[in-house]
């Protein structure tokens, strides 16, 4: 039983002689570990002896699960290279092929986990070591060389000796790191204010505003460009619309998707003394239609869950509740502020179309919104 | 196709080309002389019998069996010949053999108690009785029918555009309350929008054409009859049928979710043993 | 010409002695064979994060070589048929083909998306693990600082990858994410201009986040987890107080071949249950949201579970809008920009008034059990309940939904909640600690309870304590002072009546044969062990 017992500082005992060749290779070892200021506690095997029936075991246990290892493994590959694994509808059995992949990939990766787990765990020796830490910096010596060495280093450039320079790196070096910084910042910068092509800025108008339409009121569109009639919404039923213009329905415009409504007779009497009462909503619905900016005011999202019955408009993103019949006055949650009206009108054709675009800005609120 | 709008028909099948603007002039005086004149034929030749409520009705055979089923089920809210009870059922006249189909199949109707949302549970009527009572209200009072021949689904093996086209609707239409992966989503107060994992394509039919509670309502000039099986066809074949291509649990298709709940229920708790098992806890 | 044998025995010497010539690399390298590690399971948490980053790595890699961030409209015309004939952006596209056109490429997107979310799930909860056992405390606060960036980093490459896909569900996160920019004063709609290029979307965006996920993040993030590494490696890991553990030494096993080989399985592990996962569990199908259209939303409309939190504060602030004359402060901008800014920056300062708050200028290398230091376990307690109710309000409408609670009711539980629940588990968190330090103080005292009653001659009843340390001539226990390490709550067998029958619930013991090391003298250690040591 030889013990090592050799503290923090590794001085209590003689260091060994090397080239003596009785040590064995531990012996060498542990003079290495001395050396780094580390002594063992514990270091003993877990079996009873050599080859023990104990250590066999092991070692089975672990020569099988990388025999699993390899043969998931394996499995893995020839189900990727034979598995069917196209698309096809319905319960088909490429539908498997991710599922077979995850699993034969994880039992053979699980399989070598717990090999190695194994193997270090149960088949090494038990070990338990002590390494001295050394915290707390340098002795005063050293942090005094190294301080005194940094202070001289300043000193002899001499920027405080000489005020010219230390100006001159001021107006000599910002300027560059401006430089280096302006195309970066400036390359990003887009004015949303700026009217494009003579108009508002896009931040404060939609698809439906007839400027950008040379003048002509725009048609309330579906996806596919096809005008919509009065009838074409059933009593009850909501349509999502977009301007009947090039693109209108495309990301483009974002913030012209607008939910046309088909209230029921007694709603829409309720909904119209209500916009009537409205300096801005006032005349814009248009028989028992109504039509609100899809564009949550919170955060954006498309506020379209419609209940017809309670006449509740819900976005399901933060669950601002509006009312319909009210202006769509925000009645539930983080929203402020009313859905903007589209001010509607059927044209000579008998189709929908927007009188102007959206009094309101449409969509979440920012800083400067009129 | 019965009652209302034949002429309107007529105008869909046509809606979705783009005339030229004179055409369109003169096709759009055409089309509002027909309309009007058919609207008046069919209002002069049905109305009468369906709104007058002091001449009896002349009941169908079927339409009489009904009648029965529902002066013992259904007249307690609805009322004497559906005429509403204030404060307890609506009236439902005008509501059509559409509505009744959706309510009493999917056993929302009759209702048990006076809730936000009348919930689905085990239909009370067979088939037939189903049917019957929905003859007997729409002989009543008229209103949306669902398709006589009873096809509401497309096969998308032969019509694969329905599949797509479909997907495009339900994403526009029926999204934001059923959710992308159908698995259905909460309103205001309590109200849901119910899961379609076990919907028939007859229930979402009828739901799309009748816009039960608070469902809005999208009637045949809003999606054409193909477009609704369109919508049926990909809510049965894509949301329904088809098996979940990236694995064998779809964590009920809400999203981010379950699928945050999973990482933490699974993988951390797994781990976590993992480490216990291989450091211990000394 | 004389050919000189070549001793293959003596090869590895001779190339090694050749490499310390030229690198001297023996020193050090046997300081790194040697360095020795503590061993404890929550030290391999932080772990879990770190190799899910590398899976992370390598499974994105695979990613780029199929995705195209081009927001250019293109048909789809791939396998899935449900899409076939729909225009859509040709990210959207990429991500479709590189799900069913890949062989193989639908399973290593999951793996991805599974990784992501684990990367960041570990990242707190090692967070947790280093808060509450004041592992953050002087010399590791700038380490600690790093991990809370980290975690920043995390959240803003988990939510740039979540946007590239483009389809409805994120685009719909984008969109919210350009309406937080909006909400800034004064310089919102500048940001978001540039940022998106213009109007949102825009054509750039898509572009824009690809670089800031596949290169700029990745980037900061790999060079700071390396940093983040090399200081516990350098500083050297800190470890529980026990037997033998001071505040200046380590105990443990040493880096080769043990601690080396469990950090290899364990790696192995953590990508066999990622594997798992994205076999097992279908991962965001993008093939169901179809591609982004501004006009199209579904209901559970939710961001990954990690920002969810922000996304729970954004639904539960009341409709507080702050105008000042023409001007006004939308109620997004508190949850999102203080909320989130708050969230990743306070913890970061919290080492430092900690240590100002109790004049602690020590260094601390020894870890204090939660309960020994309840004012912080408290605050900590109260910063993941604030956490978590706000991570579960982000899907108050799923819960709404599933467990038929008012979606209105809901959004008011968690108003009412994110005040309540913090200081009450405050409250909690603090008695719990003052009770469990009691009992162990008491058991320290007295001795263990044994649970057999003893009639005293004068007929009084006791019960037996076990002793955990010497007695004096009484018998009774010395009390053992307080060390901040688990104490014994149950008897040993040692003095106490054997169990009834042996070897029904247990096999009868044998006593072990004498250990022997194989092929070396066994070492033990000496019985003049320092016994239990507190940190101070």
């Amino acid at each position: 039983m030889t013990t090592t017992h050799d503290g923090g500082n590794g001085g209590s005992q003689p260091p060994v002689d090397l080239s003596d060749p009785r040590l064995s290779r531990f012996d060498i070892v542990k003079e290495g570990l001395r050396r780094d200021d580390i002594e063992i506690v514990t270091y003993e095997s877990q079996f009873p002896g050599v080859n023990s029936k104990a250590e066999k075991r092991v070692v089975r246990n672990i020569a099988i699960l990388l025999i699993i290892s390899g043969l998931a493994g394996l499995a893995f590959v020839v189900f990727y290279i034979v598995w069917p694994w196209e698309f096809k509808l319905g319960d088909t059995k490429s539908d498997y092929f991710t599922p077979i992949l995850g699993v034969s990939l994880a039992i053979a990766l699980f399989g070598l986990g717990l090999a190695i787990l194994a193997w270090a765990k149960k088949l090494l020796p038990h070990e338990v070591l002590i390494q001295h830490r050394h915290d707390g910096g340098a002795t005063p010596d050293e942090q005094l060389l190294t301080g005194q060495t940094m202070v001289y280093v300043a000193e002899e450039l001499g920027v405080q000796r000489r005020p010219l320079l230390k100006g001159a790196i001021a107006i000599g070096l910002a300027p560059l790191g401006i430089a280096a910084a302006a195309p970066l910042i400036g390359g990003l910068i887009k004015n949303p204010h700026k009217p494009e092509n003579g108009q508002n800025p896009p931040l404060f108008r939609t698809g439906f505003d007839p400027v950008a339409n040379n003048g002509q009121l725009v048609r309330l569109t579906r996806d596919d460009g096809t005008p919509v009639r009065p009838e074409d919404v059933s009593t009850g039923g909501q349509m999502t619309v977009f301007p009947g213009i090039p693109g209108g329905a495309t990301n483009e415009y974002a913030d012209s998707p607008t939910l046309l409504i088909h209230l029921r007779p007694e709603d829409a009497l309720v909904a119209r003394e209500h916009a009537d009462a409205d300096a801005r909503n006032k005349g814009s619905m248009f028989g028992d239609y109504v039509a609100y900016s899809k564009v949550c005011t919170h955060a954006g999202c498309p506020a379209s869950l419609y209940e017809q019955q309670t006449q509740r408009l819900l976005c399901p993103c933060h669950q601002s509740q509006f009312m319909v019949t009210r202006n769509a006055q925000p009645i539930f949650g983080p929203a402020t502020r009313r859905l903007p009206m589209l001010p509607l009108e059927v044209d000579s054709e008998g189709f929908f179309v927007a009188k102007s675009d959206f009094k309101d800005t449409v969509g979440p609120d920012f800083w400067e919104r009129p | 196709m019965t009652s209302s709008t034949p002429g309107r028909r007529w105008v869909l099948a046509r809606r979705r080309k783009a005339p030229s603007r004179a055409r369109r002039r003169l096709g759009a005086a055409v089309r509002m002389l027909a309309a009007l004149a058919l609207a008046g034929g069919v209002y002069t030749a049905f109305a009468p019998g369906a709104f007058a409520d002091d001449t009896p009705v002349p009941l169908s055979a079927s339409a009489q069996e009904g009648k029965q089923l529902f002066d013992n089920s259904c007249i307690s809210c609805h009322g004497e010949n559906a005429q509403g009870v204030v404060g307890r059922g609506p009236s439902l006249i005008g509501v059509g053999s559409a509505s009744v189909v959706f309510q009493v199949s999917t056993g929302r109707m009759p209702a048990t108690r006076q809730e936000a949302q009348a919930e689905e549970k085990k239909p009370q009527f067979d088939d037939t009785q189903t049917k019957q009572i929905a003859q007997y209200i729409q002989e009543l009072g008229g209103g949306p029918q669902l398709p006589a021949d009873g096809n509401f689904s497309d096969d998308p093996t032969t019509n694969p555009e329905a599949l797509s086209r479909g997907g495009e609707l339900f994403r526009q239409n029926c999204t934001s309350c059923h959710g992308n992966g159908g698995a259905g989503g909460a309103l205001s107060s309590g109200k849901f929008a119910p899961a379609l994992h076990d919907a028939t394509p007859q229930t979402i039919y009828s739901a799309m054409l009748t816009g039960p509670q608070n469902m809005p309502v999208f009637g045949d000039n809003q999606l054409t009859p193909d477009e609704k099986r369109d919508i049926v066809t990909y809510v049965t074949t894509q949301l329904q049928q088809d098996k979940d291509p990236g694995g064998i649990f779809n964590l009920g298709r809400y999203g981010p979710v379950t699928e945050g709940l999973a990482i933490f229920a699974v993988g951390i708790v797994v781990l976590v043993f993992t480490a216990l098992w291989i450091a211990g806890k000394s | 010409m004389k050919r000189r044998k070549v001793d293959l025995a003596q090869a590895p010497a001779d190339i090694a002695r050749g490499v310390d010539e030229r690198y001297q690399v023996a020193t050090p390298l046997r300081a790194i064979l040697n360095k020795v590690f503590p061993d404890h399971w929550s030290f391999l948490l932080g772990e879990i994060a770190l190799f899910s980053f590398i899976v992370l790595l390598l499974t994105g890699t695979f990613l780029t070589l199929f995705f195209d961030p081009s927001m250019k409209e293109v048909v789809y015309n791939g396998s899935y048929t449900s899409l076939r004939g729909v225009p859509m952006s040709a990210a959207y596209e990429s991500a479709m083909n590189l799900s069913f056109d890949v062989r193989g490429g639908l399973f290593l997107r999951q793996m991805h998306h599974w990784a992501a979310l684990l990367f960041v799930a570990a990242i707190v909860v090692h967070m947790a693990r280093t808060f509450f056992t004041g592992a953050f405390r002087k010399p590791r606060e700038a380490n600690w600082a790093i991990g809370v960036t980290l975690f920043l980093l995390g959240f803003l490459e988990g939510f740039t990858g979540y946007s590239l896909p483009d389809d409805g569900l994120s685009g719909t996160g984008l969109r919210i994410a350009s309406a937080i920019m909006l909400s800034i004063p004064v310089a919102g709609t500048w940001i978001s201009a540039a940022v998106f290029g213009g109007e949102y979307p825009g054509d750039l965006i898509i572009g824009r986040f690809y670089i800031a996920h596949v290169l700029l993040i990745p980037a900061i993030l790999l060079a700071l987890i390396a940093v983040h590494v090399g200081l516990v490696f350098k500083q050297k890991h800190t470890q529980w107080p026990g037997p033998m553990r001071t505040n200046t030494n380590v105990v443990g096993e040493r880096m080769f071949p043990r601690y080396v080989m469990k950090q290899g399985g364990f790696f192995m592990s953590v990508f066999g249950v990622i594997a798992l996962m994205a076999g097992l569990f279908q991962i965001n199908p993008i093939w169901l949201f179809g591609p982004y259209s501004a006009a199209n939303v579904s209901s559970a409309s939710q961001p990954d579970w990690y920002v969810m939190f922000m996304d729970g504060l954004l639904r539960v602030m009341p409709n507080w809008q702050i105008y000042l004359g023409p001007y006004s402060i939308p109620p997004l901008f508190w949850p999102a920009v203080v909320g989130l800014g708050a969230l990743t920056t306070v913890p970061m300062f919290y080492p430092f008034i900690e240590a100002r708050r109790h004049k602690d200028k020590a260094i601390h290398n020894l870890l204090q059990r939660p309960r020994d230091n309840p004012e912080r376990t408290a605050i900590g307690a109260m910063a993941f309940a604030f956490f978590i109710w706000a991570t579960l309000m982000g899907g108050n409408d799923v819960i709404a939904d599933k467990f038929h609670i008012s979606l209105n009711a809901m959004t008011w539980s968690g108003r009412i909640g994110l005040l309540v629940l913090p200081p009450l588990a405050y409250f909690v968190a603090f008695r719990v600690c003052l009770g469990l330090q009691m009992h162990d103080r008491e058991v320290l005292a007295h001795g263990v309870e044994t649970g057999i009653i003893r009639r005293l001659p004068s007929g009084q009843f006791v019960e037996v304590h076990q002793p955990l340390g010497p007695t004096d001539d009484h018998g009774h226990p010395i009390p053992i002072e307080y060390g901040g390490w688990v104490v014994p709550k149950k008897m040993n067998r040692v003095g106490a009546l054997a169990p009834a029958i042996k070897g029904f619930f247990f096999p009868v013991e044998t006593p072990p044969e004498a250990p022997v090391s194989p092929g070396m003298p066994p070492v033990t250690g000496p019985d003049d062990r320092e016994e239990i040591t507190s940190g101070h």
